[in-house]
């Protein structure tokens, strides 16, 4: 039974079912608009004085609900497995368009820019608003530049397999280490005075982190575009 | 006398109106697309939708945002900063499984050259 | 000796997987069973030596994420690790012949999809049950999919679009549950959950229940797993059908007691439960294909699980228990079995058992599928008749009625089979088993027969794993005292 047959496909019937339900939804959730005035985000606000980063985000992610992070990286790591396994790069780059010497040169001008600001915003993470994900993705987006103005560029495959394997095996480590000296998964055992908020070097394990983060998300992110473009011939 | 604009419950019901309606988009697509671009389309529309509307609920316009900076030096009268994390965990999850969507499309369309989902015959049913 | 080891060294051994890939596959091969044996020792040892506990992950609960440790958990952890092991052991013999390609990203996913069920048994936060969800799902349908045939790949299709589809309203959800309660830790989503006003609380029961219901495969969200079995390879049905649904069964039904001890709507989810069971059977009846049919199989069993978890008391529980060890088992033996007919007869259509000529192999699925059936002196019988028997007590008797014809349903086609296989015409040459292959069988059907015949071994350690699974106020104490 495949169910796109048996349901009215026609467009009236689908827009009066999916209406009916939204407006129900819409109903209900408008008589409940948030009361809630003590929610655990509060409380985490309090508890965040005593780690000395100046971006509660930051801790939040990566401390408080650190483990939640590192399934999202594995999640992002599994992704990028399938998507190799699927696509892989067996043929060229197809771009129909062959790009000329001025877009060649000005994207390799304008890379190490990108590439700058998307560490920068990975590596000040905990201290204005930004961190690992999002310097991350700033980072790939640079590599996405290069890999469609230059029909020859390649990420170089070992590089970005020994950062992936590096980042994702240091955050396990990090996290067994906080196992054994304070018997707690990802608990922080380096330094994290509050008289240090503000500065670099703060929040004991949190930048580390990441940091790590970033070079991971930075990583992954690359080879899945990179897949992508490859394997986009005559599709 | 216009007021009642600026007040938090305001805002919210907005928010709310305005998100739960790109959830209609997303899953009136869903109920009618057959092509699985569209159908990804629609998948990602429910769940941005979503997102919205967590965080658009979730902000108290009084409150400022959670870094310290511009002056403040302690935790106090900040937004909350769980959603905030929350939305950029399930952003990252949702974008990992779309590409991961993509790349079964592309290569179930090289094989078959069949894009649409009703006319997936492969298993017998 | 910690809990998350679970998760981390599965998590360590995938990350560190393609650089260890350069210096040989056959390190990364047996370097993953040894870590699957480990992990099976480490089950043994944290249910004998430390019983229930609390594992604390950055920060105490009730802010912060741990794991609860006791006896329903553990019992799950332990039939995971085993079948996983088994699984690897299994996979060690069909590997000179039949080797998948890329196989260390084949044991990446295999390890991630081990750590994700167990950490969906064991986290008691609901934000990190959804990551534990997508982290599961993302390695099914990649598992899914992983031949690249056709319809391998459109299985892996179905499977994306209708976990996105459930995901949506999962995190739908989660929303609306922080929204209006303000934590994601489910001790203290329990204690506020019965106070919401009545409509925003059925509107969050239901989207739960469309998110969890099209992974626990109950009508009408089950339309995608057959397609789904009959696409992926046998040796995926076999953790498919083991290990995956039994943890998201698990999930729901803690979320259900914690959230809604007083049983509201346990009724509706028995009758949907019973129609499930019933719908699946009856489709499974003309079925000419192995994999299909066993695969309406699996779906009635879930169902009855399902019915049986969602009567709510300790009886019923104790009997759903049972179930899902006999049904595992059983499972993994026919799938793993009907692999070794895809190797001799290239295809699994029903009349290849009529050809099968190996006496093994028909005397262990005869075992496997009699156990399904429920016979007594097998392993499915106990828990069957204990369901029944709380069905009858409770007074449900529609329900009894539904379940006793899809039971008996189960039975014509199950004898069909039997007379297939027993059958005296058309056998082809005799296919041989290997040494190894017919050790890890003849173990599995020893548990099934071994459990058949003195259920009493494990009922009081099933008894007591259904009680603290229902006993919602001693895990919301235990969370939110612990500082």
């Amino acid at each position: 039974m495949n169910i796109k047959h048996d349901l009215p496909a026609s467009t009236a019937s689908g827009f009066a079912l999916s209406a009916i339900f939204v407006l129900t939804i819409l109903n209900i959730i408008l008589q409940n608009i948030p009361n809630v005035t003590q929610s655990a985000g509060n409380q985490l606000l309090k508890l965040n004085e005593t780690e000395g980063v100046a971006n509660a985000v930051t801790t939040v992610v990566v401390y408080f609900r650190g483990f939640d992070t590192l399934g999202e990286i594995s999640v992002l790591f599994i992704a990028s497995l399938g998507i190799g396994l699927m696509l892989h790069k067996n043929s060229e780059c197809n771009l129909k368009v062959q790009s000329n010497f001025m877009l060649k040169t000005a994207s390799k001008l304008l890379f190490p820019i990108i590439m700058l600001f998307g560490l920068y915003v990975m590596i000040y993470g905990h201290l204005s608003p930004g961190g690992g994900f999002q310097g991350g993705v700033i980072v790939a987006s640079g590599v996405l530049l290069l890999l469609i103005s230059d029909k020859s560029f390649e990420v170089p495959h070992s590089l970005i397999l020994i950062l992936e394997t590096f980042a994702g095996v240091s955050y396990v480590l990090i996290g067994l280490i906080g196992l054994f000296t304070l018997d707690i998964f990802l608990g922080n055992f380096l330094p994290n005075d509050i008289s240090q908020m503000g500065m670099l070097l703060s929040g004991g394990i949190i930048p580390i982190i990441y940091i790590i983060v970033g070079i991971k998300v930075g990583s992954e992110m690359s080879m899945i575009v990179q897949n992508l473009i490859k394997r986009s011939d005559n599709v | 006398m216009f007021e009642f604009l600026n007040q938090d419950t305001t805002i919210q019901t907005i928010i709310t109106v305005g998100s739960m309606t790109l959830f209609f988009v997303g899953f009136f697509g869903l109920l009618t697309q057959k092509h699985f671009i569209k159908i990804f389309i629609s998948i990602a529309i429910m769940e941005s939708s979503i997102f919205l509307f967590f965080i658009g609920t979730m902000f108290k316009k009084s409150l400022t945002a959670p870094i310290l900076g511009d002056g403040y030096t302690t935790f106090t009268n900040m937004n909350d900063p769980i959603p905030h994390a929350m939305i950029l965990t399930a952003i990252v999850i949702g974008m990992a499984v779309l590409a991961l969507g993509l790349s079964f499309s592309i290569e179930y369309y090289k094989l078959t050259g069949n894009a649409e989902i009703d006319k997936m015959n492969e298993l017998r049913h | 000796m910690s809990s998350i080891l679970f998760i981390a060294l599965p998590l360590l051994f995938g990350f560190a997987t393609p650089i260890l890939n350069k210096f040989g596959k056959n390190g990364v091969v047996y370097g993953s069973t040894i870590m699957q044996m480990f992990l099976l020792y480490l089950a043994f040892d944290l249910l004998l030596n430390t019983g229930s506990h609390i594992e604390i992950i950055s920060i105490a609960p009730p802010l912060g994420i741990s794991f609860v440790l006791n006896k329903a958990s553990l019992f799950f952890v332990m039939l995971f690790t085993f079948l996983m092991t088994m699984f690897s052991f299994y996979y060690l013999t069909h590997r000179k012949t039949d080797a998948y390609k890329s196989e260390t990203k084949f044991f990446i996913l295999i390890n991630m999809l081990l750590a994700s069920s167990i950490g969906l048994v064991l986290s008691s936060d609901i934000f990190n049950i959804y990551v534990f969800f997508e982290i599961a799902g993302i390695s099914a349908y990649i598992l899914s999919a992983y031949k690249k045939t056709p319809s391998a790949l459109e299985a892996g299709l179905k499977y994306l679009l209708t976990g996105s589809i459930a995901s949506v309203f999962l995190v739908f959800a989660i929303v609306l549950i922080y929204i209006n309660i303000g934590s994601l830790n489910l001790a203290v989503i329990a204690q506020s959950f019965e106070t919401l006003p009545h409509n925003i609380k059925i509107l969050i029961s239901i989207f739960l229940l469309i998110g969890f219901g099209f992974k626990v495969e109950i009508f009408p969200l089950n339309f995608w797993v057959v397609d789904v079995y009959q696409g992926s390879s046998s040796l995926i049905n076999a953790l498919f059908s083991g290990i995956v649904v039994k943890a998201y069964l698990f999930v729901f039904f803690h979320i259900l007691y914690l959230f809604l001890p007083s049983g509201e709507f346990s009724l509706f989810l028995i009758y949907l439960g019973a129609i499930s069971m019933l719908v699946a059977e009856i489709s499974g009846l003309r079925q000419t294909n192995l994999k299909r049919l066993f695969a309406y199989s699996s779906l009635g069993q879930v169902a009855l699980i399902f019915t049986a978890f969602a009567m709510q008391n300790q009886n019923a529980i104790q009997g759903a228990l049972y179930i899902v060890l006999a049904h595992s088992i059983a499972k993994f033996i026919i799938f793993l079995a009907l692999t070794n007919i895809k190797k001799e007869y290239k295809n699994f259509h029903i009349n290849r058992l009529k050809e099968l000529n190996s006496p093994f192999l028909r005397t262990i699925l005869l075992i496997a599928m009699l156990s399904l059936l429920g016979l007594p002196l097998f392993a499915g019988f106990i828990g069957k008749f204990l369901v029944l028997k709380s069905l009858a007590v409770s007074g449900v008797l529609g329900a009894l009625v539904i379940i006793v014809t899809a039971s008996l349903l189960e039975a014509v086609y199950y004898f069909k089979l039997t007379g297939f296989m027993f059958s005296k015409s058309e056998k082809k040459e005799k296919l041989s088993i290997g040494i190894s292959q017919k050790i890890i069988f003849s173990l599995l059907a020893f548990l099934l027969i071994f459990v058949g015949i003195l259920p009493m071994i494990i009922s009081g350690f099933l008894f007591d794993g259904a009680g603290v699974l229902l006993d919602s106020t001693t895990y919301i104490n235990s969370l939110i005292g612990v500082q």
